[in-house]
């Protein structure tokens, strides 16, 4: 292959000489723009770089199996462990640096000592806040547990660094927990009603990895479309996927995290955050928001992007705001300067919540606000997390408060369960980092209990056989389509504003029917030439059922309530939607959707 | 373009293991920017990297998607 069928974004080139490499493709991508020009980038022969029929398999067996090693993992193996069970961690990339948690600096802890008000206060506060989509249960046992938890991470040095992986380390190589990093989890195993294992395969190594576990904690965090402005390209939810085509729940698709970009250079998160990646976490107390950031992209559609904080903007330009939009509860209604004033996180719309940045950070974030910015790194614009939904509130559908799913065995924490513990609405400064840790634990010991209670079950080696067949497919298929070219196509159809953030049933429809083309025919013909872009091959996948469950929950939810927005069903409908939507799979593959009353838990496994 | 340059590495690898999207390989026991399409311009490569090897632009190699564009 060579020349006009490479690959220019994720193929390599096997005749330099005679078709673009990636790097003068780079030089190009200034000049290219838009969807038309990735055309050529889609369909091609995969050059693959590896002699699949030699890749080996490795095995694993162990009690509790977490994967991830975020804030949540961290917390989930060492509970386990110190609940007597045998652990070990898989992670997609390596603990403490990958997922949200490097980037989450404030950590909210209850500290009854100090706090002027009761945790009962506390969890009603939040639940005006969201409009009742928190769940109290979660929500209380959030404040009850932070601070314990925060003591357990100022022993271990995190309150001490930047970098959260060596204070991660600390806990984990005192009990001599096993982690296998670099490695990509994705498939889930159930045998007879209940967890078995799981599999996946290593970045570094031509090697496939099939993991026996009595039961399985996910951490995987939540994830989003790869956007561009915020630090979450390596989530693609893929934990939520994993268990949905096992037969678990899935919720909250239809929030919208409402962080804010950069109008310049809108990619570069570090730039975009100012210093805030570089800061040590600290803790911070009680202080609930109804922070929306969809209001920003609700200004940009009524006035015409990007209203008046576009590139070539003047920094005094006045901003003009119009009325109606998403609502926020006169009680939490921002006062004082108006937008880009001291604290810069006052006069909504324009202060993106929540003000302290990625998990929810020191009041103020980067240079005083969303709007500090100035020109010089570009005005704060809508829809930097494009993909993702709110912290806590989508991902698994828990049946307890212990954080078991409704498949016998199978746990999670942290953004990937959607405990709904903030609501639609991210509320409590700091809860994003402080529930990974407190749902973490239970959830570890939650898993550890039922690994002691229950055998290891037996996975059949043609069970075995097939997962590895489905994982290695793209690498084996002669041609296919790029994986980076299908996100970029999910991308032009998810992220604009008039699609995922100010909602209406016509365009959601249309986005729809692209995402079941993507679905249908694109997901199952991806290719990849090595272990890297099978990675982006199975995120690829993992993103469009992700895409096709926030249309659909979109669609379905036909209100405007917290971080959903819908143009054509402005008002809150507390008649018909003091609801949540979980999300299942049908016994014929179909993605099916039911309403689960605020105040209920659905059937135990 | 997003992780710039990598000059004066060691060869310790914190940068491959530190980035969430496995943009930097090892060659020849030296770090090189392998993947720069799929750099999400975090900067943690460059925060672990005990020598200050690592050069950052904000500058995307590949056109931006965003939603207000």
């Amino acid at each position: 292959m060579t020349g006009p069928m490479t690959n220019p974004i994720t193929g390599k080139t096997t005749n330099p000489l005679t078709s673009p490499t990636r790097r003068s493709f780079m030089a190009m991508g200034g000049a290219v723009a838009g969807l038309s020009s990735m055309g050529l980038a889609g369909w091609a022969q995969n050059d693959v770089e590896i002699d699949v029929t030699t890749l080996t398999n490795t095995t694993y067996q162990t009690d509790v199996l977490v994967i991830g090693g975020g804030m949540a993992g961290l917390f989930a193996a060492v509970k386990a462990h110190d609940a007597g069970a045998k652990v070990m961690i898989a992670s997609k990339g390596r603990v403490g640096s990958s997922g949200l948690t490097p980037f989450a600096k404030g950590y909210f802890a209850y500290d009854p000592d100090k706090e002027t008000v009761s945790i009962d206060e506390f969890v009603e506060t939040v639940s005006r806040s969201a409009y009742r989509t928190n769940n109290p249960v979660y929500t209380r046992q959030l404040a009850e547990n932070s601070l314990a938890r925060a003591k357990e991470l100022q022993d271990w040095g995190f309150f001490d660094t930047t970098l959260a992986h060596r204070p991660f380390m600390v806990p984990l190589e005192a009990r001599d927990i096993p982690i296998v990093e670099r490695l990509m989890i994705t498939r889930l195993i159930k045998e007879d009603g209940r967890i078995a294992g799981a599999a996946g395969f290593l970045l570094d190594a031509e090697k496939t990895v099939t993991i026996a576990a009595k039961s399985i904690v996910l951490c995987t965090g939540a994830g989003g479309f790869k956007p561009s402005g915020f630090p979450v390209c390596d989530l693609t939810h893929d934990g939520s996927i994993m268990a949905y085509e096992i037969g678990a729940k899935i919720t909250g698709k239809e929030w919208n995290d409402g962080h804010t970009g950069r109008s310049v250079n809108p990619a570069a998160c570090y730039d975009g955050w100012g210093d805030m990646f570089e800061l040590t976490p600290s803790m911070n107390s009680v202080e609930v928001h109804h922070d929306l950031g969809v209001d920003v992209n609700y200004q940009a559609y009524m006035q015409g992007n990007p209203i008046n904080m576009g590139p070539g903007t003047p920094p005094d330009a006045e901003q003009t705001m119009v009325e109606g939009g998403p609502v926020t509860p006169s009680e939490f209604q921002r006062s004082g300067p108006p937008a880009g004033g001291e604290d810069g996180s006052a006069g909504s719309p324009a202060g993106g919540p929540p003000p302290g940045g990625p998990g929810g950070g020191p009041e103020g974030g980067p240079e005083g606000g969303p709007l500090g910015g100035g020109t010089q790194r570009g005005f704060a614009m809508g829809g930097a997390s494009a993909g993702m939904a709110i912290h806590k509130s989508e991902g698994l559908v828990p049946v307890d408060d212990r954080c078991a799913s409704n498949v016998a065995g199978l746990y999670a924490a942290g953004d990937a369960l959607g405990s709904h513990m903030s609501g639609g609405i991210y509320t409590q400064i700091g809860s994003s980092l402080a529930g990974s840790a407190v749902q973490g634990a239970i959830a570890g010991e939650a898993a550890a209990e039922f690994a002691a209670a229950h055998p290891l079950m037996e996975i059949p080696a043609e069970t075995l056989t097939t997962i590895t067949d489905e994982i290695l497919a793209p690498l084996k298929r002669e041609a296919g389509y790029g994986p980076a070219w299908v996100t970029q196509t999910l991308q032009g159809v998810m992220i604009p504003n008039f699609v995922l953030y100010v909602k209406k049933q016509t365009m959601m429809q249309a986005a729809l029917a692209y995402i079941e083309e993507l679905r249908d025919h694109h997901a199952p013909m991806l290719r990849a030439a090595n272990m890297h872009e099978l990675r982006l091959a199975h995120e690829t996948r993992n993103m469009i059922l992700s895409a096709e469950m926030k249309l659909r929950a979109s669609l379905m939810r036909t209100e405007s309530r917290c971080s959903h927005y819908r143009l054509d069903y402005t008002e809150i409908d507390t008649e018909n939607w003091e609801a949540w939507i979980n999300i299942s799979k049908a016994e014929n593959g179909t993605m099916q959707l039911e309403k689960q009353p605020f105040s209920a838990w659905p059937e135990q496994a | 373009m997003t992780i710039k340059s990598i000059h004066g590495c060691i060869g310790c690898e914190e940068c491959v293991k530190s980035c969430p999207c496995d943009v930097i390989r090892m060659e020849n026991g030296k770090a090189k920017i392998t993947y720069p399409a799929d750099c999400q311009i975090c900067h943690l490569c460059r925060m672990y990297c005990p020598v200050d090897a690592i050069e950052m632009s904000p500058e995307k190699s590949i056109p931006v998607i965003v939603s207000w564009g």
